[in-house]
């Protein structure tokens, strides 16, 4: 069976939706820019698809919680850079300290501390 | 208004961020590409490499555009347009699917709107489902439903505890002169309760008071159509003195528009009733219409068996015994056998709309299977499931939104057909579409094509697309669906043989009809009535009938000219008791025949034919030993295996004062009663020889006229004949024979022609049925036919082996159509006008041709499987 494409997103939508999110923290930036950051803070370990970075970019400015502009990169040339809005904010804040819970959790479980040893 | 302004804006800034996510995607390309070179490759590897790394730009934009959540609407657009599309490249396809959606949809829209018309559609009369009519109970003399008695009407309103009151009408027609051109227009009598019975008032003016009808005060309520017509629509008509029947009536009222009561919608005159004194105790004379409204609470069963009682108690000494009486609702009187045909009729439409969504199913199922390759490439191609499903829904849609339009544009000239079907004693009606049926079986059908068109996305949607690309893969539908749908061959099959043999049935009895001796011939006579009500005196009126057939017979191109107190086929009334000489009195009760006071000239004009014996000569003058011509019925039943001629009887006064009437002659049956009516005993009598009683309503008023030039041609040149001889004297109904017969047969040929037209169709669906399965089958099994003659099977073999199978089904749905049919041939009894066709023929017949065209039906496809040639069969493997 082929998987069908909308649940690949579906998989990848709340940790992308937050990756994306917490690169704009640093400041405004066009799509291949923060696939990159992804890629490069992460040390290659998670490579983002286009096919599903920039469907993603524009829900999350449907929902209004990025917001585009076209701005010159820094090579000179005509990019849509997207900034973080302050509902995008608040989501990130949000969605990160779930996440962090949620990898918490996951941790506990995966590297139990063994409770004789405390 | 503002969302409509919104979606404008929409379409623009949708052009706009197509622009912008294309912008977006280059430069990520261009991007991704110089940092690749950066890296050390190429600038052509580098292009590819960014290329790769985006993958599918289509996917990617189709996935973006989805985030921007408005995208369903173009999608359908897209769809539809695609589905459009679709129906050009394979024509048939479409058309065959819309045909059977249109035929089915307009088929039952106009049926029920005609049905709704006439069945439902609210009399013009308040709270008119309270309302009946009575009939006496006259069994004995043939007659169930006979007309009741002024006398009886009396005795009833007073003694009758179920009605708020009872009220009656009798035949009157009227001449007007005077004020135009002389014009004999219907009308009625009435007793001056009518009114108030229907519950309904004039536009204008008044209705005639109790008081005006007992004293005979000359006053008449007139018709819209009248007013209009004759006076203009000027309001200034109420207290004018006009011309009926040569006496002065004052015009007291104008009816509604509306208004229309039995026995015809054309009625334009009302006049009170003022039944003589005689009249009123006189319990033979059966001319009247006699209307109640039930009183609260009272059911008709209720009715039924209190009046029956109260007439045989009222009815207790007439010589003929006592009788009882039917109440029979006034909706079932005034739709008469329309009512049973629209039944009929709705019935088969459904069945239609019923074969017509299962043969879309099967054409639909057929087709999903062909195209699940097309699902498997668009599914490669990136679309999800959801993607596929909708785009088969849209199609459904299309499909279905195309048929409905089609079915209106069909129901629309059928519902003008059907007007003519709407009975006589109902008001004109123009048939308004009824868009709750319209909307019912456009949804009916909706189902039936998403259900089914659904169904093949679904299960090609779910196969792994290299599974569906794989040429010759195994087949999408499973045994299962092979199974439902032969079902669906043998069901609308089924439908189908019920619809041809009940339009068999239906066919056998119009022929029959159709083919009743008239014993006149019909082709070139021309009938009229010339009113003879302002000719009370006996020689003047003598001498006005003759000169006025003299002053017809000189037109040229009329052959001959006759007169008779009825047109044959028109009326059935005028009858009275008749005594053989030596009887004794009382077989006087039994013994009732029509007859009819006929000029000289009559037999010869209408082309009769003689039994036995001689018709009407010169020598037949006034006398007091009168002659008299019978029918073969009256001869048959009185004179059984010996002649008649010579005979004698009495008629009309029994008594010593009557006079006896010898047979001069037997005239093979003339159709007095209609066409579809038992014949009864007739006798004729000569005018001239009819002075010696008095001859009320019985005056050879109806002129019969054989021509040898086109009948509609020489009627100006009558009327003015008949002007040059009293130039106050109206004619009207003016009818050739053949239209009599024509507007006699017109309930049964019009059911026939149209229940025909239904079967026809259905037969044509259900053999489409057959062979799109079929096809559908040899398509599916092509490699299958391949291994098996591969193995040594003959074309002969793979033949036989694919059109018993079509055979098989045909035979399966006959079996069950003729078994069914057989039950639902009772339903249409009283279309069938008493007459009994040969079920066994009818069914002989369907069995014959629908055999003959599932042959053909599976023949072809089952010949394209014995032609298959193995080599390239198998090569698809």
């Amino acid at each position: 069976m082929r998987p069908d494409a909308p649940s690949r997103v579906e998989l990848l939508q709340g940790t992308l939706d937050l990756l994306i999110l917490r690169t704009l923290l640093a400041g405004p930036a066009h799509g291949h820019a923060i696939a990159k950051h992804i890629q490069r803070t992460s040390e290659d370990l998670l490579k983002v698809e286009t096919g599903s970075l920039y469907p993603a970019l524009h829900r999350l400015e449907a929902k209004g919680w990025i917001a585009p502009s076209w701005e010159l990169s820094n090579k000179g040339k005509r990019a849509r850079f997207y900034r973080l809005t302050p509902l995008g904010r608040k989501q990130l804040a949000a969605e990160q300290s779930k996440w962090e819970a949620f990898s918490r959790a996951m941790a506990l479980i995966l590297n139990p501390v063994d409770p004789e040893a405390q | 208004m503002s969302s409509f302004f919104q979606k404008l804006l929409w379409l623009r800034q949708r052009s706009d961020k197509e622009a912008e996510l294309r912008e977006e995607l280059q430069f990520h390309l261009q991007e991704e590409a110089e940092q690749r070179q950066e890296e050390g490759l190429t600038e052509e590897e580098a292009r590819w490499a960014a290329r790769r790394e985006l993958g599918d730009v289509a996917l990617v934009k189709e996935n973006t555009r989805a985030a921007w959540g408005w995208t369903r609407l173009e999608q359908l657009a897209l769809d539809a347009g695609y589905g459009l599309r679709l129906f050009r490249r394979n024509p048939a396809f479409s058309a065959i699917a819309i045909a059977t959606l249109a035929l089915g949809i307009g088929g039952i829209t106009a049926i029920f709107s005609a049905f709704g018309a006439v069945l439902i559609r609210p009399l013009p009369y308040s709270d008119a489902d309270r309302l009946v009519m009575i009939w006496d109970d006259m069994s004995r003399e043939g007659r169930p439903g006979h007309m009741p008695t002024p006398a009886e009407w009396l005795e009833w309103r007073r003694h009758n505890t179920v009605f708020t009151d009872i009220a009656a009408t009798q035949p009157g027609d009227a001449a007007l002169s005077g004020d135009a051109e002389p014009e004999q227009v219907p009308a009625r009598k009435t007793t001056a309760n009518l009114w108030s019975v229907l519950g309904v008032t004039p536009l204008i003016g008044r209705v005639f008071t109790e008081e005006e009808d007992e004293k005979g005060v000359r006053v008449v309520v007139i018709s819209h159509g009248l007013w209009q017509r004759r006076y203009g629509g000027s309001p200034d008509v109420l207290g004018r003195n006009i011309t009926v029947n040569d006496s002065p009536y004052e015009v007291i009222g104008v009816m509604p528009r509306e208004f229309y009561f039995m026995p015809a919608r054309d009625i334009d005159i009302w006049m009170p009733a003022s039944f003589p004194a005689w009249m009123r105790t006189n319990f033979t004379w059966h001319d009247a219409h006699v209307v109640a409204r039930l009183k609260p609470g009272v059911t008709l069963d209720r009715a039924q068996e209190s009046m029956a009682a109260l007439s045989l108690q009222v009815t207790e000494k007439d010589f003929r015994g006592p009788h009882s009486v039917v109440v029979t609702p006034l909706r079932a009187e005034m739709a008469g056998k329309t009512q049973t045909a629209l039944v009929v009729l709705l019935c088969a439409s459904a069945a239609l709309l019923l074969i017509a969504c299962v043969n879309l199913a099967n054409l639909l199922m057929s087709r999903g299977a062909a195209r699940a390759r097309e699902v498997a490439v668009r599914a490669a191609l990136g679309a999800g499931r959801g993607r596929v499903i909708a785009q088969f829904l849209t199609e459904s849609l299309v499909l279905a939104g195309l048929g409905a339009v089609a079915g209106l544009a069909l129901a629309v000239p059928a519902m003008r057909f059907l007007e003519r079907l709407v009975p006589e004693t109902m008001g004109t009606v123009r048939l308004a579409l009824d868009w709750r049926v319209l909307a019912f079986s456009a949804g009916v059908a909706l189902a039936a094509t998403l259900t089914f068109g659904l169904a093949p996305a679904l299960r090609a949607s779910r196969l792994a697309p290299q599974d569906g690309l794989r040429e010759g893969g195994r087949g999408t539908a499973g045994s299962r669906s092979h199974w439902f749908q032969h079902s669906l061959i043998v069901i609308e099959t089924a439908l189908a043989v019920v619809l041809l043999t009940s339009a068999g049935l239906l066919l056998q009895t119009f022929q029959h009809l159709r083919n009743t001796d008239l014993g006149i011939r019909s082709e070139k006579l021309l009938t009229f009535e010339s009113p003879l009500l302002r000719y009370e005196d006996f020689d003047r009126r003598m001498a006005f009938v003759n000169s006025q057939l003299e002053s017809i017979r000189a037109i040229p191109g009329v052959v001959n000219a006759g007169a008779t107190s009825r047109i044959p086929l028109t009326v059935t009334d005028q009858a009275t008791f008749y005594l053989l000489a030596g009887q004794s009195r009382d077989r006087v009760p039994d013994q009732v025949a029509l007859f009819r006071v006929v000029t000289r000239d009559y037999f010869p004009t209408i082309g009769a034919r003689l039994r036995e014996g001689r018709f009407f000569e010169i020598s037949d003058r006034r006398s007091a030993s009168p002659s008299a011509i019978v029918n073969e019925t009256f001869a048959n039943r009185n004179f059984p295996g010996r002649s008649a001629i010579g005979a004698r009887f009495k008629f009309g006064q029994l008594g010593k004062e009557g006079y006896w009437y010898t047979i001069v002659g037997v005239v093979k049956e003339i159709r007095e009663p209609g066409i579809a009516e038992q014949s009864k005993p007739a006798v004729y009598l000569l005018h001239e020889q009819t002075d010696q009683w008095s001859t009320k309503g019985a005056r050879p008023s109806g002129i019969v006229v054989r021509t040898a030039v086109e009948p509609a041609s020489i009627v100006s040149a009558i009327r003015n004949a008949i002007w040059s001889v009293d130039k106050s004297q109206p004619i009207w109904r003016i009818q050739t024979l053949e239209q009599i017969v024509d507007r006699q047969l017109s309930t049964s040929s019009q059911s026939t022609t149209l229940l025909s037209a239904f079967a026809l169709l259905a037969l044509l669906l259900a053999s489409f049925g057959v062979y799109g399965v079929l096809s559908y089958a040899v398509t599916q099994r092509t490699s299958e036919i391949g291994v098996r003659m591969a193995l040594g099977a003959t074309s002969r073999d793979i033949l036989l082996s694919f059109s018993s199978r079509g055979l098989a089904l045909t035979l399966t749905g006959l079996g069950i159509g003729l078994a069914l049919a057989a039950m639902t041939s009772r339903l249409m009894t009283a279309l069938l006008y008493g007459f009994q066709p040969r079920y066994a023929t009818a069914a002989a017949a369907v069995s014959l041709v629908l055999l003959a065209v599932a042959a053909l039906a599976s023949f072809i496809p089952a010949r394209r499987a014995s032609r298959v040639d193995p080599m390239i069969a198998l090569r698809n493997e």
